[in-house]
């Protein structure tokens, strides 16, 4: 992180490059999903719109945390606890996507179970 | 006392205290909005209904965004001005950032406003009406405008239920009563046995006016025999259970369980009056207005909500659009998919295309502009989105009305659409027009609150959140802004690293908002 007058006022401009990237990424999502002529895949939202609407809010999501937060510097303490809540969250995501595969309406269940 | 560890780091941990929480805190975050993103995925993977998608205005919310970054942006600013031990520049970047968050929370209260007044109808056959309710040309019994969506009974008795009744309601069906001149009076006389033994007594006599202490006086005689009863009642199932016992000592309860049962005829004689219903007449019978959310309304008996009968005749209730401004068949659509039965026969058999001119009218024009869009997309090896193929929104029909010669409207009455939802003032009638909607035709109704759909659960629970996030940090802000220049002056350090501490969390907020946005608003 920048301590001394002179890395902060370098750092002044990384901050307004990064402010522009994240203005230039939110008007990119909006035009993907407004715009039929940047609209990928089906027509319409599909999981290509998906996969960049969140790939775009990640990569602004990653400037943010590196840049504005100072990821980019910071102390193994930080990114433990910081990766700890994150690595938690992704296991929850996964217990829920666990959920969401119904065993009744399974084609091997419904198989085995003789359900037409 | 001096506070270790707010300016130097500790040693073992690198980083001055407050930096330690903050993280800390951000973790618990993390997985707090995360368990809210899974909700969302899980709850839209699972709706039996069409998903709302990209439903919300894209403006207000693209705005907001730009708001929050910016605001991230003069945050940092504010930081880096105390570092460089500049006040006057700080006072700038951090007035900036909390007039962001006032701004931001300005248009979400816009945003709130509107959903919180819009009508959604899902009628019974599920097609579904948006617009808004009109008031009642009569004013109510109290003198108050009510929306034109009450239920009226032609009610001639009242039967409570002594536990439930719910203390406001029976005041309003009295105040209701004598706006009518008409008097609710006692059935017939309660009688009860309130002491072991003794024979029944009159506890009210027929012809008594309701009162909330009337029937609370009858709730304590009936609370008081059923615990008298109960306490005998539980003192004879003991005794059995012991009589089982000793004559089948070699099986367990659920064995003997069937064998156990009270000797009724032996018990009732010490049992008390237990009243758990009390009827009243109203004479003469008169209309009296439920809320469609209190009753479950029946021709001949409806049921209000805390259990009480009212018995009458169901009069004409409808439900008054005073402006319609969507029509969508998506979920009549879905449901007749899934019985085989054709988009076509089934929007063309629902209710609303046999009764309204209108929706005939701008289904036909709807189904023309489909057909374009299907030749066009055709080239590209596409095909329209359910939304575009069944939904007729708002703008919809503003873009029919003007085909068709209607009244066009200013570029900032459009503009003021685009965060206020139609302007039916300024296109009129013939573009949102009015409509009724028997009762017998109501599924289900709500304002586009969290009641409507789960859709709007989420959405209101993320956001709210997000803006109880945004008006936390901006208080705390807002505190170095206009509080910090003693600390400043004493120890800048010390204010520049609580600064970072706040601008942590509101980067934060930031960063959630980011996701929030294409999530809620663009998919």
């Amino acid at each position: 992180m920048a301590d001394t007058p002179e890395a902060i006022k370098k750092s002044v401009r990384t901050y307004i490059l990064v402010g522009i990237v994240l203005f230039v990424g939110t008007c990119l999502t909006v035009a993907v999903a407004e715009f039929s002529w940047l609209d990928f895949g089906k027509h319409g939202f599909d999981s290509v719109d998906c996969a960049i609407g969140l790939g775009i809010a990640s990569v602004k999501a990653g400037l943010v945390a590196i840049i504005f937060m100072h990821l980019n510097h910071e102390k193994k303490a930080i990114y433990w606890l910081f990766g700890s809540g994150l690595c938690m969250v992704c296991s929850l995501a996964f217990l829920t996507a666990l959920a969401i595969e119904n065993p009744i309406e399974n084609k091997d269940s419904k198989e085995m179970f003789g359900i037409k | 006392m001096e506070i270790p560890y707010v300016v130097t780091p500790r040693k073992d941990t690198g980083l001055f205290n407050a930096k330690i929480a903050i993280w800390l805190f951000l973790a618990s975050e993390v997985m707090l909005f995360g368990g809210f993103f899974s909700a969302y995925v899980f709850l839209r993977l699972g709706a039996d209904y069409p998903w709302p998608e990209r439903t919300l205005p894209v403006l207000p919310g693209l705005i907001n965004t730009f708001v929050l970054i910016f605001s991230s942006i003069t945050v940092v600013f504010a930081w880096a001005s105390l570092k460089l031990r500049n006040w006057k520049r700080f006072q700038l970047f951090m007035g900036i950032t909390v007039f962001c968050a006032v701004i931001f929370m300005v248009l979400k209260g816009l945003e709130y406003n509107v959903k919180f007044h819009h009508q959604a109808l899902r009628m019974k056959d599920y097609t579904v009406i948006e617009g808004h309710l009109g008031v009642e040309k009569e004013l109510d019994h109290r003198g108050k405008t009510v929306e034109e969506n009450l239920i009226f009974v032609e009610t001639s008795k009242l039967t409570f239920n002594i536990v439930r009744f719910h203390k406001p309601w029976v005041e309003e069906l009295l105040s209701q009563a004598n706006h009518h001149h008409s008097k609710i009076l006692l059935a017939s006389d309660v009688t009860a046995i309130t002491h072991e033994g003794k024979a029944p007594e009159v506890v009210a006599k027929a012809g008594e006016a309701l009162s909330v202490d009337l029937l609370n006086r009858i709730q304590k005689i009936h609370l008081a025999a059923r615990s008298h009863n109960g306490t005998y009642r539980t003192a004879a199932l003991r005794q059995e259970w012991v009589k089982a016992h000793s004559l089948y000592p070699d099986k367990r309860d659920w064995q003997i369980a069937e064998k156990v049962n009270i000797d009724l005829v032996a018990l009732t004689p010490r049992l008390l009056s237990e009243i758990s219903n009390v009827a009243f007449n109203v004479e003469p019978a008169t209309k009296f207005d439920f809320y469609p959310r209190d009753i479950k309304e029946a021709d001949g008996t409806s049921t209000l909500r805390d259990d009480t009968v009212v018995t009458g005749k169901l009069l004409e209730s409808p439900m008054v659009f005073h402006h319609v401004d969507a029509i969508d068949f998506q979920h009549l659509v879905m449901r007749a998919e899934k019985k085989g039965i054709s988009p076509k026969v089934a929007i063309e058999g629902s209710w609303l295309m046999n009764n309204s001119p209108f929706v005939q009218r701008a289904w036909r024009w709807h189904s023309l502009k489909v057909e374009k869009l299907k030749t066009e997309l055709a080239l590209q090896k596409r095909e329209p989105t359910h939304k575009e193929l069944y939904r007729i929104g708002w703008k919809d029909l503003a873009q029919m009305a003007e085909e068709e010669g209607g009244s066009k409207i200013s570029g900032t009455d459009r503009l003021k659409e685009e965060f206020l939802g139609p302007n039916y003032k300024a296109r009129g009638e013939e573009t949102f027009p009015a409509f009724e909607v028997p009762r017998e035709q109501v599924g289900f109704a709500a304002k586009f609150s969290p009641a409507w759909n789960t859709y709007y659960a989420i959405y209101f629970t993320m956001t709210g959140l997000h803006g109880l996030h945004v008006i936390g940090g901006a208080l705390v802000l807002a505190y170095y802004l206009f509080f910090g220049k003693k600390m400043y002056l004493s120890n800048p350090e010390w204010l520049a690293n609580r600064v970072e501490i706040g601008g942590l969390f509101w980067h934060f907020v930031d960063l959630i908002w980011i996701f929030v946005f294409p999530i809620l608003y663009l998919m």
